[in-house]
């Protein structure tokens, strides 16, 4: 057995002093700057650590809550009802029970994440050992920033990514807990649970990201090539492996597979979803079918011949849909075992027997590399004999069901988006499918199937739009920039300034469902549009995919149109989901590494000069999973703003700042030792916009800080001011909060500024040198040394 | 049960708080009964003959608009004047018993809403019925609101406008 002990690690200062390390009787020279950095208050915060922070946040940006529902029907006491004020027979009320409702998404989503990651990490430590180390080479030295701050050190090997998730499953556990009845009682600790919940999807993020970058060899924040996307990308006349889900190890080791008998040319693997991303960031041969949309409508098509499921975001009657034209069903994780037999440990080929005749529905196989053997056999082995599923009903049937429709409306009514499905089943009776093309394009029908679940006559709703739809797969031809993974710390070095000074006005980032009726080409708009005023706009997952298949005027993707580049007028794809640590992780480097913030166990500090300095603003347009809840939370958590789409009030709770309440945003000047005048930068922390010219508005006015110079702020302003005019047709009535002197005033919009501000009485304030919500140094020495006694 | 007052969104029950059915005669008791009501616009009725009775409606009995979404430029554009607001934020602020209101003469007491996205108005409705004791909702769109305190029924368009063209001209 290897005996190693780090010597600065022990009592004695001369062994400390000369920073060295004994392993087995050699000596090895660190170098000093792998020294730990000083840790600071917060390393691996308990539940109530971050607490006075949370309650900062929440003092100025209040919990506004919606009731999805009017009761609470968590224990036997109830149903209980909390409306006119009336309280449970617990004793909670409803403010109390919306933000309990919010810890539990939160923490769903969390763990969603974080179970993710020890699957995923356990897999890789399995494949490679614990000393694997992690390396993202040498333009990444903060490899994981919310790592670091989190839990106060740096992560060398994968073994070193356990204590994390050791860490964070303690804490879920404690969150979770806090849910149960005659626990927690008030709203406002439920919610600074929610935020330490969310802050632990952040890490948990991260942990898997870095696992899969670092033991899988994904890019590891270079510039990533374009893979293809879009359903006219599969070809058909191949065997098709379907992967859905989020974990990339069941479609690495069909790539494996597939690589190791030399039969990449021979099978299609493509995916939904996250899947489909971390896929292609393993191998940029595999294809990106689309967004969770697709999910519906690509399972009846038929085209896929195995469908392998992994965990999240998958249709919980996934076997019975793919089922209907006889696909193969894999099941590869403990998440969604859908009833089927474990054959982990059978022989492959005894496995692929089953399948192909028929005598399992499918099979639970918990080993990766098995899947790959069984999918591609079963694949190459089934593709011929289902050449005649692939097939939808023709039109001239769906003609013929659509008159048997009754016309009762239900449809319609059923309908989350309230979309005309009666209208197009009522024209194609008449075989006129234009209704049908409508709800089809732009996945205005992001093809839930509810429809189907009330039609009193029982019409395949959602096969019918996908074959009228058939015509349009051929063209359905795009691309996605494959996931890069971390900004590296060069990029930051480069852009840390002209984002916290404002020259560059913000980073705005696109992240999770694009669920909304064309909600695709609504984000690839709003991306285009920021783009083309210079902001930073990073993206990932679904999102990600969506704005891949939209093309501008000139017949160009985006991603094709502008580069991956961390910069400005740079579209950046992270990743999948977990990638979106590297957001949040972006903007703590710009902290450490532009403003030399220490990050080890520094989390307030941190935080607080995210929120005051650094212009970025997340967009979670069609949101709909417990999993956003943790993301938005999260990221909210370190002051950077999100905003959802409208159906994003249905999480129940937002945080919405007040701009009528000037005391709310009186702000400490650290540099100069006294509160002062502050302004809503940012306004919101988490909003809903109703539509997208809202929405657009609403993240430019985001993305201004207290701490823009002067030039940026005028900048700022400018895209505010400017979105305005185009969306609403005036300048915007609240220009005057943001303008702290003459020299703020955007040069183009000058004149009509000066009159509104005129109008209001406005009067020039002094621009915080150190804006910030923490105590003064004085107060914070004062107050530790009252703890300390 | 009768449709027409199951909401438009049928799952949107939320639980045993209702809204009552009201035809315009109704609605206009309640709005003179109001001593400083508010309508609440919202953009699903850009450029709509609703969205022409709606502001008929605001003149009649000299009523403040809130727009939100992007309503304000196609009100503006009709000539017709409102505050833009974010519809979560007029509902954060109409919630606040103590807030000044849109003219600074006090809080609403009466919240008349039309054409704003079901979903979302559904949302902030409910967040008025539970936090808003101090004021009273109504909803002018063609889908039942059960979230409102009082809302018009599940309508068909040419229902629909009938009723607000009878609203809009009753005494």
């Amino acid at each position: 057995m290897e005996h190693k002990s780090k010597a600065n690690e022990l009592k004695d200062d001369f062994w400390k002093s000369k920073n060295l390390k004994v392993m087995a009787g050699e000596i090895i020279h660190e170098d000093p700057e792998d020294l730990p950095e000083p840790t600071g208050p917060t390393s691996k915060p308990a539940v109530t650590d971050l607490r006075e922070w949370d309650m900062k946040l929440l003092e100025r940006y209040e919990p506004f809550y919606a009731p999805f529902c009017d009761m609470c029907c968590l224990c036997t006491y109830g149903k209980c009802d909390l409306t006119g004020g009336k309280k449970g027979a617990c004793g909670i009320d409803i403010e109390a029970q919306q933000a309990r409702i919010v810890l539990l998404a939160c923490c769903i989503g969390s763990a969603a994440h974080s179970g993710h990651a020890r699957h995923l990490l356990e897999f890789l430590i399995e494949q490679k050992g614990e000393d694997f180390s992690i390396d993202l080479g040498t333009n990444i030295d903060i490899e994981a920033p919310i790592m670091r701050v989190v839990m106060g050190k740096k992560p060398r090997t994968l073994g070193d990514l356990k204590e994390a998730l050791d860490y964070l499953e303690e804490q879920m556990v404690h969150l979770l807990s806090a849910c149960h009845t005659g626990q927690e009682g008030k709203s406002i600790d439920f919610e600074s649970k929610a935020l330490h919940a969310g802050l632990m999807d952040n890490l948990g993020k991260e942990i898997g990201d870095l696992a899969q970058i670092a033991a899988l060899n994904l890019p590891k924040g270079e510039d990533a090539p374009l893979v293809e996307l879009g359903l006219g990308t599969i070809n058909q006349e191949k065997p098709v492996i379907l992967c859905i889900g989020h974990n990339v190890a069941p479609g690495a080791g069909i790539i494996d597979y597939l690589e190791d008998e030399q039969l990449e040319d021979d099978v299609e693997v493509c995916g939904i979803c996250c899947a489909a991303l971390d896929i292609t960031r393993y191998s940029p041969g595999a294809k990106v079918v689309g967004p969770i949309s697709k999910q519906l409508k690509f399972v009846r098509s038929g085209v896929a011949d195995v469908v392998v499921v992994d965990e999240q975001c998958v249709r919980t009657d996934i076997l019975e849909e793919a089922r209907k034209n006889q696909a193969a069903v894999i099941a590869t994780t403990d998440k969604i075992c859908l009833g089927l037999p474990n054959l982990t440990d059978e022989d492959a080929d005894k496995i692929v027997k089953k399948l192909v005749n028929d005598e399992i529905e499918g099979a639970l196989i918990l080993d990766p590399g098995k899947v790959g053997e069984v999918a591609t056999k079963v694949a190459r082995k089934i593709s011929k004999n289902r050449e005649a599923l692939k097939k939808l009903p023709d039109l001239l049937e769906i003609q013929e069901m659509a008159k048997e429709c009754t016309e009762c409306g239900w449809c319609v009514r059923v309908c989350p988006n309230s979309q005309p499905m009666m209208d197009a089943v009522s024209g194609a009776a008449e075989g006129d499918f234009s209704k049908f093309i409508e709800l089809y394009e732009n996945d205005v029908c992001y093809t839930c199937g509810r429809c189907e679940q009330e039609c009193e006559v029982d019409l395949p709703l959602i096969s019918m739009l996908t074959k009228v739809g058939e015509r349009f797969v051929k063209d359905e031809i795009f691309n996605v920039r494959a996931g890069r993974g971390p900004v590296q710390d060069v990029e930051i070095r480069r852009v840390g300034a002209p984002i916290v000074l404002g020259d560059i006005p913000g980073v705005i980032a696109f992240v999770g469902c694009t669920n909304y009726p064309e909600g695709g080409e609504d984000v690839a708009k709003m991306a285009e549009e920021f783009l083309e005023r210079n902001y930073i706009v990073v993206t990932s997952g679904c999102g990600a995919m969506s704005i891949g298949e939209y093309r501008d005027e000139e017949g160009k993707t985006l991603y094709e149109k502008y580069s991956g580049d961390f910069d400005a007028k740079g579209l950046v794809n992270v990743g999948s989901c977990v990638s979106n640590a590297h957001i949040p992780g972006a903007c703590i480097k710009i902290a450490n590494i532009f403003a030399k913030k220490p990050l080890e166990g520094n989390f307030e500090e941190i935080a607080d000069y995210i929120l005051n300095r650094v212009g970025a603003c997340g967009v979670a347009w069609g949101a709909y999973s417990q999993k956003a809840a943790a993301i938005a939370t999260g990221v909210n958590r370190w002051g950077i703003p999100v905003v959802v789409g409208p159906h994003g009030t249905k999480y129940r709770r937002l945080f919405l700042g007040r701009i009528d309440q000037p005391e709310k945003w009186k702000i400490n000047d650290l540099r100069a030792g006294k509160v002062v005048e502050g302004e809503p930068a940012p306004e919101h922390l988490l909003y809903a916009a109703e539509n997208r010219e809202e929405a657009t508005v609403v993240i430019a006015k985001l993305c201004i800080r207290p701490n823009d110079t002067s030039k940026g702020r005028q900048i700022k302003l400018n895209h505010y001011l400017d979105l305005h005019k185009k969306y609403f047709g005036t300048l915007p009535d609240d220009v005057y909060k943001f303008v702290r002197n003459e020299k703020d005033i955007p040069i183009t919009y000058k004149k009509e500024v000066v009159k509104l501000l005129e109008e209001v009485g406005w009067a020039p304030r002094a621009i915080p040198q150190e804006p910030s919500l923490m105590k003064f140094r004085e107060d914070r020495k004062i107050s530790d040394q009252g703890d300390s006694k | 049960m009768n449709e027409r007052v199951i909401p438009w969104q049928p799952t949107v029950i939320a639980g045993p708080k209702q809204a009552l059915l009201v035809t315009p005669e109704t609605a206009e008791m309640m709005i003179q009964k109001a001593k400083r009501p508010l309508l609440v616009v919202g953009p699903i009725i850009n450029e709509s003959p609703a969205q022409v009775f709606a502001a008929k409606i605001a003149e009649k009995w000299n009523i403040s608009i809130v727009s939100t979404g992007d309503a304000f430029k196609s009100l503006t554009e009709s000539g017709v004047h409102s505050y833009p607001f974010g519809l979560v934020e007029i509902v954060n602020l109409l919630k606040d018993p103590d807030w000044c209101g849109v003219n600074g003469e006090g809080q609403h007491d009466l919240v008349i809403f039309i054409g704003v996205i079901y979903y979302i108005g559904s949302q902030g409705l409910s967040t008025l019925k539970h936090f808003a004791p101090h004021l009273k909702t109504l909803t002018l769109c063609k889908f039942f609101h059960s979230n409102a305190d009082a809302s018009f029924p599940n309508l068909k368009d040419e229902e629909w406008l009938k009723y607000l063209e009878k609203l809009s001209k009753l005494d």
